[in-house]
């Protein structure tokens, strides 16, 4: 699964401390997410998504490969 | 703030009691390794609490989705290698002499640095698939 979170992160101009505020999770969490070492729950993906003004299915990327 | 407060509550119980334990009996033989063993552990969980302290002071949350399902897999990784530990020291027990005292000792500071190792391993790691 990839994602492209930081992309939309740089283009709204927010660090990774103001996001994780916005979606209530830590400052690590978002690292991870980042670097896609961390699938976020159901419920964090959309709160990203509604952050990151767009859907679930562009911010998120399923690779079906593995 | 009350995970913080209870969380420095143990680690200085586990410091006073280390302290007394040692300033009453002094060292005795291979004891040293026991309180390097001890504070190692310690100094882990001052690590955490400083994680929490620093979490709260910047107005995040101290626990979120991630960090708890860390500590899940902590917990049972490090669960699953304790057994092994415990098979190991009844192995060991029937070998070489032991106290029980020094048996659950060991025990109970090897599944300790099995937890923190744990806890290393999963965080650096991080939960790439669910």
């Amino acid at each position: 699964m990839t994602n492209r979170i930081k992309e939309l992160r740089v283009k709204f101009g927010m660090t990774q401390e103001e996001l994780a505020k916005k979606v209530n999770v830590r400052r690590e969490t978002i690292v991870f997410l980042e670097k896609n070492k961390y699938n976020p729950s159901l419920r964090l993906a959309f709160d990203l998504a509604k952050t990151l003004e767009i859907s679930v299915e562009d911010l998120f990327s399923f690779d079906d490969e593995k | 703030m009350k995970r913080i407060i209870l969380m420095a509550a143990v680690i200085l119980m586990v410091a006073a009691t280390l302290y007394l334990w040692f300033s009453n009996s002094g060292f005795a033989n291979g004891e040293g390794l026991y309180l390097g063993i001890i504070v190692l552990v310690l100094v882990f969980a001052v690590f955490l609490l400083v994680r929490r302290i620093k979490s709260w002071k910047a107005g995040e949350p101290q626990e979120d989705e991630l960090t708890k399902k860390v500590m899940v897999r902590t917990a049972a990784l490090s669960y699953y290698i304790s057994l092994y530990l415990w098979v190991f020291l009844l192995y060991m027990q029937d070998r070489v002499t032991f106290d029980k005292d020094r048996l659950i000792g060991i025990g109970i500071v090897g599944m300790a640095i099995i937890f923190a190792l744990s806890w290393v391993f999963n965080h650096f790691r991080g939960v790439s698939n669910d």
